[in-house]
């Protein structure tokens, strides 16, 4: 299998996607791409709509006094995105004082008001009028400090010393354990999710990349005429083999060019993360990421090698390209469910079936302790994926490339599988 | 000898018989001929030759042997739709095709500059195929089957898309390879090129070999009171003379048969009686073209005419 043509062949697929403008691009800019998404999002979701004046009407004159004491030292009194007026008045005066408010509230002018009636001493009902009612980011920073004026407003008359009242203040603070075998319990943080994440979105990424890539090239190849020159010197096989492998090693760099950073960060303490981030991958994992990552290219690759060889311009292969994008991707849809739900029993199964257990396995492993056998499996049905497809794929490779002019239609496909060639 | 054998080779594509039991050999240090219409066949023997096809039946051998991939290592291969890497430079893709072959290292980088500089494209060695005219393209990949210095030369419609020039070196090239021993095979349906290299040919139609040997004696076989005439003026009083058999209007030159071969004399001077400037007369010959085109039947005049 491996002789000096296959070597020939592999050489200059390396040389020709390495030194591509497109592979360097991606492997540089890919991961700058992805922070850049994540400061994205924080830095819109750290845009207040402006400030807002929201009026807090109390019907009870200590609960305003209390209010004002207490808001004073909240944190959005700090950064005043929101500047509260707070107030006493009676429950008939207030029904005229939103009447009178109706403009500046439509203008936006006073964002909202506040109603606290003394009945919320018994049930926490407060009103809110507002333009937009529905402002979540604002009620759920204001709820916080009425709700503890209330609490203490209610306890006051009930005698109870302040240390309990802190204590029924307090919310629950869940610690979460990891229990593993042969492991001390440890404390677990987000790193499991990050890793998961990341390893999902890298194989997803890479693997359309990689497959796409070497797609083109079986299509310009075929278009250029250039395979009949090709195989007059390599068989179909050594030229399939040559392609794939090409691309498998040029993926498996670029994997270990965007796993190394997280591999430093995790092997050594020269970074210093959060404390409940903890990025716990070893060096085995590592291994088995970048063998299971190397099958994944050889099916994947091998795949989009054969549906190129079909069609003879990019957007006839458009069509012929979906299923396997299907193949990739409900995988990775799978993965990223098991992100909400480790034991997802349908990434379960998923981590363990052809096609997709190279995906969603390694987004399990990050997350739960999987047992060796599954492993094992899993990477036996993938071997056992690349020996099934390839008698077939290869068949219809070495038919297609040296089949022009009209686009085959499926069946026909499937009848070149019994040509003699 | 006999070095390189086509057996009884057939190849079908669903109900069309591309190539139908077709047999030729090609003897040491020969240049043949394969010659045919289009469509008749030529290409799909050839890929049959070099096992990018599989025959339906029958087979090639070279030196008695089965021709496979060692073969194929030993064969530099023109395929009639030319293919480069467009975006590769010009001596990457010399050393990539001679790396395939199994042939590299600093004789092989030598060699291929020399041949770059006999085609005058020494200073396009970093160019990218792509920046190359379309000739200069043709002559990068005919370059690219002799750097291997392969044993058989298949050149499938050799000279199409070349300028007279470099139509010339690549025949320099090609008698000089025939000189060091090399068998030479190529394919073509232009005759005159055929018919000043070709010792022997063999002339395909549908898929079935019609005419197979050497050009003097397929030549000589159909020569016999056959008269190649070039001339100016008007000929048709020859039309109902008793001692015609037939004429042929090929074009450039008529084909004139005469019953037998005292009447050569006969065609002579009733052409010069009859006030017709007599060219060219060539008794008891034939051109290829008129062996071509008695083959393959009159419907092909038009086409070969043009080409």
């Amino acid at each position: 299998m491996f002789n000096y043509r296959v070597i020939a062949l592999i050489k200059r697929e390396l040389r020709e996607k390495l030194f591509s403008k497109a592979f360097i691009l991606m492997t540089v800019l890919l991961p700058i791409f992805m922070f850049g998404i994540i400061g994205v999002q924080t830095f819109i979701m750290s845009f207040d709509s402006e400030k807002s004046v929201v009026e807090i009407i109390a019907e009870s004159d200590r609960i305003a006094d209390n209010l004002r004491s207490i808001i004073g030292e909240s944190s959005f009194i700090k950064d005043s995105t929101i500047i509260p007026i707070i107030m006493h008045l009676s429950k008939l005066q207030f029904d005229d004082y939103v009447n009178s408010k109706e403009e500046e509230l439509l203008t936006e002018e006073i964002t909202g008001i506040i109603f606290i009636p003394n009945s919320a001493l018994e049930d926490k009902k407060i009103q809110y009028y507002s333009k937009t009612p529905k402002n979540m980011r604002l009620l759920e920073r204001i709820d916080n400090p009425i709700n503890k004026v209330l609490v203490e407003e209610y306890f006051s008359s009930k005698n109870i010393p302040v240390e309990e009242l802190q204590y029924a203040r307090m919310s629950v603070d869940v610690s979460s354990f990891k229990i593993a075998e042969g492991e001390e319990i440890k404390e677990e943080g987000y790193g499991g999710l990050i890793l998961s994440y990341l390893f999902s979105f890298l194989l997803y990424i890479s693997l359309l990349m990689m497959g796409s890539m070497v797609m083109q090239t079986v299509i310009q190849e075929k278009s250029n005429r250039i395979v009949e020159v090709l195989l007059s010197s390599v068989t179909s096989k050594e030229l399939m083999i040559g392609k794939i492998l090409g691309a498998a090693i040029t993926g498996l760099l670029q994997m270990v060019i965007w796993l190394s950073p997280v591999i430093v960060v995790a092997s050594t303490s020269w970074f210093m993360l959060p404390g409940d981030v903890v990025l716990d991958i070893t060096f085995i994992q590592v291994a088995y990421l970048l063998v299971n990552f190397f099958l994944g290219l050889l099916i994947f690759v091998g795949l989009f090698a054969t549906v190129g060889s079909i069609f003879e311009n990019p957007q006839d292969a458009q069509s012929g390209m979906w299923p396997i994008m299907m193949l990739i991707m409900i995988p990775f849809f799978i993965s990223m469910s098991m992100i909400e739900n480790p034991t997802n029993p349908v990434a379960n199964v998923a981590s363990m079936l052809p096609f997709s257990a190279i995906i969603v396995m390694p987004a399990k492993m990050a997350l739960v302790d999987v047992p060796l056998w599954q492993v094992l499996l899993s990477t036996i049905v993938n071997v056992a994926t690349v020996f099934a497809i390839f008698p077939v794929a290869g068949k219809i490779y070495r038919v297609g490339i040296m089949m022009t002019g009209k686009r085959p239609s499926w069946t026909e496909v499937i009848k070149w599988l019994k040509y003699k060639y | 000898m006999a070095l390189l054998e086509v057996k009884n080779i057939s190849k079908s594509f669903g109900n069309l018989k591309a190539v139908d039991n077709a047999s030729f050999s090609v003897p040491a240090g020969s240049i043949f001929g394969l010659l045919g219409r289009n469509g008749a066949g030529k290409t799909t023997t050839i890929r049959m030759m070099m096992n990018i096809y599989l025959p339906d039946s029958g087979e090639v051998t070279f030196r008695g042997i089965n021709a496979g991939t060692d073969f194929n290592s030993k064969v530099g291969y023109l395929p009639e739709e030319r293919g480069l890497y467009k975006k590769m430079k010009v001596l990457e893709t010399l050393l990539f095709f001679a790396e395939i072959k199994g042939k590299k290292g600093r004789n092989v980088t030598k060699l291929a500059k020399d041949y770059l500089k006999k085609f005058d494209l020494a200073d396009r060695m970093n160019s990218k195929i792509e920046d190359l005219s379309k000739g200069n393209q043709q002559k990068v990949q005919f370059i690219s089957t002799l750097l291997h210095d392969p044993e058989v030369l298949i050149l499938d419609e050799l000279f199409s898309g070349l300028d007279p020039i470099n139509t010339n070196i690549m025949k320099n090239i090609i008698l000089e390879l025939k000189e060091r021993g090399k068998i030479i095979l190529f394919s073509t349906h232009v005759m005159s090129f055929a018919e000043m290299m070709c010792d022997h040919i063999a002339i395909i139609d549908h898929g079935k070999i019609k005419v197979n040997g050497t050009l003097a004696d397929i030549k000589a076989e159909r020569s016999h009171c056959n008269i190649s005439l070039n001339y100016s003026g008007d000929i048709s009083f020859l039309q109902n003379n008793p001692i015609i058999k037939n004429i042929s209007d090929y074009g450039n030159s008529v084909g004139i048969k005469v019953k037998e071969e005292g009447q050569i004399q006969q065609l002579l001077k009733l052409l010069v009686d009859n006030n017709v400037e007599v060219k060219k007369f060539d008794a008891n010959d034939i051109s290829l073209e008129e062996i071509f085109i008695d083959t393959v039947g009159e419907e092909s005049v038009e086409e070969v005419k043009f080409v």
